[in-house]
Formats: C-alpha cells, sequence, structure tokens
C-alpha cells in the first residue's frame, strides 16, 4: 500500500469519527433556532480536532516509517486517481448547493442550512476519499 | 474494468537486469511501485513518456517492451 493510499485510509477513518460525532450529538430538536445554529458553530471547534488530531498523527506516523515514499511527488498515475475522485465529488457538492438553496426558498432555518451545508461537505469529502481508495485498491 | 489492449514484459526483462525490483524501476521511472505494478498487470495504461521511459531503463524498443494485442 501506498504512502498516499495510507494517508487517504487516515482521512477517511478522522472523516468518519470528527463528522460521525457531530451527526450524532447535535441536538436536533434545536436545529431551527438561532441556537440550534450556534451550537453548530460551536461543535465545529470539538469536530475539527476529533478529525485533525488522527489526521496529523497518522500522517507523522506514515512519514516517519516511510519517509522516502512521503517525499514522492504524486505520480501520474496517482494525479489521475486524484482527479477521478475529485470529479466524482462535484456531484454530492452541487446536490447540496441546490438543496440548500431550495431549503432557503422555502424558510428553511439558517441552524438546518448550516447542517445541511456541512452534510454536503462531508458527503463530498467522503466521495472523494472514498473514490480514490477504489481506485487505489483496484489499481488505476 | 477493461484490460489495456497490450501486453508487456516488464516482469521478464526486470527478471533479466539482475532481479530488478518493482521500486528500483519505479525510482529509476520517476513512478511509485504501485504503479509500476499496476502497469505489470495491465490494470493500468502509462503515458508515452513513463513507457518510453521503462524501455530505456532495459536498453530496449518500445515494442520489446509493450505489445499491441491484435484482435
Amino acid at each position: 500500500m501506498s504512502f498516499r493510499e495510507k494517508i487517504h485510509w487516515v482521512a477517511l477513518v478522522s472523516l468518519i469519527l470528527g463528522f460521525g460525532w457531530y451527526f450524532t450529538s447535535y441536538p436536533w430538536a434545536t436545529a431551527n433556532t438561532l441556537d440550534g445554529m450556534l451550537t453548530s458553530v460551536w461543535m465545529l471547534i470539538p469536530t475539527t480536532l476529533i478529525f485533525l488530531v488522527p489526521m496529523v498523527i497518522g500522517s507523522v506516523w506514515f512519514a516517519i516509517r516511510t519517509p522516502k515514499e512521503a517525499n514522492l511527488k504524486e505520480d501520474e498515475r496517482e494525479k489521475m486517481i486524484h482527479l477521478k475522485g475529485t470529479h466524482a465529488a462535484y456531484y454530492p457538492l452541487v446536490i447540496g448547493v441546490w438543496a440548500n438553496i431550495f431549503g432557503l426558498i422555502n424558510g428553511l432555518n439558517y441552524g438546518w442550512s448550516v447542517n445541511i451545508l456541512m452534510a454536503t461537505l462531508v458527503s463530498a469529502e467522503l466521495v472523494r476519499v472514498g473514490a480514490q481508495l477504489y481506485l487505489y485498491r483496484r489499481g488505476y | 474494468m477493461a484490460q489495456a489492449p497490450f501486453t508487456n514484459n516488464i516482469k521478464t526483462l526486470r527478471f533479466l537486469a539482475d532481479e530488478m525490483t518493482q521500486a528500483d524501476l519505479g525510482d529509476r521511472v520517476g513512478v511509485t511501485r504501485q504503479t509500476i505494478a499496476a502497469i505489470e498487470q495491465g490494470k493500468y495504461s502509462p503515458s508515452l513518456e513513463v513507457a518510453f521511459r521503462i524501455a530505456h531503463v532495459f536498453g530496449k524498443p518500445l515494442e520489446e517492451v509493450f505489445h499491441w494485442q491484435v484482435d
């Protein structure tokens, strides 16, 4: 398994841990109030920490274990995997943005709007990382 | 996944070149070991540049490394 693939696994686990905690702990009953929006903003701090800590530890750990690979530039196959993953992530991103626009037009409150945007971002990231991992596993 | 429409002799050529490893070949060509493995297995079609670089490492013309599979 290449260094970049390992980092992608770490990113996937970090995403699931960080935003899994966020979406399971969020007080959904208050989502449509000002408090709901402020809670979202406040919860971003621990979410970011839960996401970043395993990401940093994992990256440093693998970089120490395979320093040569860590310093390599992306080769052409990895660049293509990168581009394909980013391309796949575009679709959930567009759907999420349209869902948010639709919600705002129909009187959705900021608390829900922030959460839809967050879910959009997380979905896009999961699709990106997931697609890239699938391509790494398949060979291309 | 569709296989590449050509085969290659990279594994044999590596063996004949003092059992060169995929990592060594990757270093000399400028790609990762995993990319060399994917090319060898026909899972990834390299760019023309990488194909020429691989052939150059073995001192062979391109057509001795990669073979187009005629239908």
